[in-house]
């Protein structure tokens, strides 16, 4: 299996882009492959990725999803490490000797690390308390805190000053003005839907007999209105000037000292202020990470639910495709592939299932599994008459995130010459690979070259187009059907595990076309 | 053929056994040269200063240009308490004080690295160019920036080394010479 490189084999999902195994999931209630642009995403837990530490969803936003401990470097963007300094604290005006320390530590949170040694020379005059004060520094770029004059800590976390935007009251001004605005709005909306549409209640009152309200009466006797109008959310707007303070006279004489200009990263980084001088970098907080779990817009289930907690990296519920549908990966193609020339490529098929696999390779769309088709509708009508109160949050779902249909691009170029038969994959079995290999005398098909376990080799003839330009990529596309016995049920009464025939389109990059030997 | 081979070594200096030296070079007091670290000086004398600390697999060379030879006058000079760690490869023309070359990282010889630098793990520097005083060289990109802050003082584990060295390998004894006058660059 190639790592880090691109897979040349390419499963078409059901919203028809073409994705490599590892990105595809599977949905065992649909039962259909499902991407990463076909799901639902949903946010499960906030945690940062440097001290690994879960933040509630409230706090998070509290903090502007930034964490608390944890800083990064304005200079190259790694995260920075607290490192601790001696300083003897001594009662009588004596110079502070300063013994600098490594921590090896990799939060550099603990406090209690190496115990430093005591200053060579301590005067037995003094009583040498000493204690230590913390500054950030930068293991790649060795930018420190001192570098731009922030004050060492007593502590190592929580009591670094935060820089302060230039604009910060405005803006908060601001959000509270529109946040005035938006309530004020939601609250007239709903009068008006009142006052338009009123609800019949079961005992009229007087008001809805005689068309009295309470508002008139006291205008006719000339008291003032009950309620006090509401006070509207007001805000200076801010004014526009077209002057600008012009530039300073010795730009243009002065020279430019290169090292003290920040480079556009790094103003980037630092969006409040974007400082253009180095002196005025400022370590920013971290930003926290999240947590995604994964839904099927079209039957609603979860596809990928992670673990809660940041330092486990499993999944309570794990439906990948590489763990349902059969994997192909391209081991070679005999010869290079050439326009027009026929070839013959060998592919390998994996069985991750817990039951056999009977696989055909189709050139053309297989007839639709009348059982499927059956299951599919019923799902359908089980959306539809669940309870009114759940109607209308899954119908607004679906309306909100509805799924996209897209033609499967047929981007093939090559002509295969299909299999004459289908060809049947073992269970996966763990225990086997400690069995000795044992030549079953069945008769094999001819286009499998080897069998091993849950694995196939198939030898697959194909013939690239004549009218391939020399260096494009060829492609061979096929269908692949294969049986999946549905272990999960949806219905409520206990059915045994059904057995489907799924197909899958599959599209395989066998190389760039080389030139043709005459 | 290195008919010029010989070595000072300066008492407190601690030089292991296994460590590769060839030509004329000359350790300082209070150099600490770890095992299988190398310095070859090829086209002329190398000198290091007090304090330095060439850690493991650590190459220092003094190469010789494609066509030349032996040159007596032609020495690299090397400051005081310069730190190469592990795996650097430095070939540059002059280095100066205080400076750390990080693991893995190449300096190449037409570089002259002057005081309080720092080449970061795994940066090649393969053009000829002066190296300001207080440089950081970092990232993937060879970026540098000056460091307003010093950097850490090595004493501790320099004071470490040579306490912990000779209790695990053989030490090529100092042979004592402290009237050679070490020219200064």
């Amino acid at each position: 299996m190639s790592f880090m490189q691109p897979s040349p084999v390419k499963y078409a999902c059901s919203c028809g882009i073409l994705n490599p195994i590892n990105k595809l999931f599977f949905c065992r209630h649909c039962p259909k492959l499902r991407c990463g642009f076909c799901v639902c995403h949903e946010i499960e837990s906030h945690f940062c990725s440097n001290c690994l530490e879960n933040i509630p969803s409230t706090e998070a936003r509290h903090k502007k999803n930034c964490c608390a401990n944890c800083f990064d470097c304005p200079c190259c963007q790694h995260t920075l490490t607290p490192r601790a300094v001696t300083v003897p604290v001594v009662r009588k005006t004596e110079e502070p000797k300063e013994s600098k320390e490594k921590k090896e530590g990799e939060t550099g949170e603990d406090a209690t690390a190496v115990a430093p040694p005591t200053p060579a020379s301590s005067k037995p005059s003094a009583v040498p308390t000493t204690k230590k004060m913390y500054y950030l520094s930068c293991v790649s770029c060795r930018w420190t805190t001192r570098d731009v004059g922030i004050p060492d800590q007593g502590v190592a976390t929580g009591t670094w000053p935060d820089n302060e935007c230039l604009y910060q009251a405005r803006f908060n001004a601001l959000v509270e003005y529109f946040q005035a605005v938006v309530l004020q709005e939601k609250q007239e909306k709903l009068e008006f839907m009142r006052r338009k549409a009123p609800k019949q209640h079961k005992f009229p009152s007087l008001t809805d007999r005689t068309g009295l309200t309470a508002s008139l009466i006291r205008r006719q006797i000339g008291w003032n209105d009950k309620s006090i109008p509401k006070a509207k959310p007001v805000i200076t707007p801010a004014e526009a000037t077209a002057e600008v303070e012009g530039l300073p006279a010795d730009i243009f004489t002065e020279q430019l000292n290169l090292r003290n200009v920040t480079t556009i990263a790094q103003r980037h980084s630092q969006p409040a202020d974007q400082p253009t001088a180095v002196g005025s970098l400022y370590p920013q907080r971290r930003s926290l990470w999240i947590k995604r779990s994964l839904r099927c817009r079209q039957c609603e289930h979860n596809l990928i639910k992670p673990e809660y907690h940041p330092t486990s990296i499993k999944y309570r519920i794990q439906l990948f495709a590489s763990y349902h549908v059969p994997e192909v990966v391209m081991v070679r193609c005999e010869q290079p592939p050439t326009a027009g020339k026929s070839n013959a490529i060998l592919l390998k098929f994996t069985n991750p299932t817990m039951y056999d696999m009977t696989i055909r390779l189709l050139t053309a769309v297989p007839l639709e599994d009348p059982l499927m088709a059956d299951e599919v509708n019923r799902i359908k009508e089980e959306a539809i008459s669940s309870s009114p109160l759940l109607r209308g949050v899954t119908l607004a779902r679906q309306n909100s995130t509805r799924e996209v249909k897209r033609e499967v691009n047929d981007v093939s170029n090559a002509e295969i010459v299909p299999l004459e038969s289908e060809f049947v994959l073992s269970q996966r079995d763990d225990s086997k690979e400690f069995d000795e290999y044992v030549q079953l005398p069945t008769e094999e098909p001819k286009f499998i070259v080897w069998r091993k376990g849950n694995k196939v080799l198939i030898r697959l003839e194909f013939t690239p187009a004549t009218d391939v330009p020399v260096s494009t990529d060829v492609v061979l596309g096929f269908f692949m059907q294969y049986t999946y016995v549905n272990t999960v049920t949806n219905a409520p009464e206990k059915k045994e595990p059904t057995t489907h025939a799924l197909h899958s389109r599959v599209f395989i990059t066998a190389g760039a076309a080389e030139q043709k030997a005459n | 053929v290195f008919t010029h081979c010989r070595i000072k070594i300066m008492p407190k200096a601690v030089v292991c056994e296994e460590s590769n030296l060839r030509g004329d070079i000359t350790f300082s007091a209070g150099c600490v040269v770890h095992p299988s670290a190398t310095v070859i000086a090829e086209a002329g004398p190398i000198i290091i200063g007090e304090n330095c600390i060439i850690e493991e697999y650590a190459t220092i060379a003094h190469r010789l240009v494609p066509d030349g030879e032996w040159d007596n006058t032609n020495i690299l000079s090397i400051g005081h308490h310069n730190v190469f760690e592990v795996g650097c490869n430095v070939e540059a023309a002059r280095i100066g004080d205080k400076n750390v070359f990080e693991s893995k990282c190449y300096v190449g010889r037409g570089v002259t690295v002057s005081s309080g630098c720092v080449v970061g793990a795994g940066i090649k520097m393969n053009t000829g160019q002066l190296l300001p005083e207080n440089t950081v060289v970092y990232g993937a990109q060879g970026l540098q920036r000056e460091a307003i802050d010093k950097q850490g003082s090595q004493n501790l584990q320099i004071d470490f080394l040579r306490k912990v060295l000779p209790n695990y390998h053989h030490l090529r004894k100092p042979n004592y010479d402290p009237k050679k006058a070490r020219s200064v660059v």
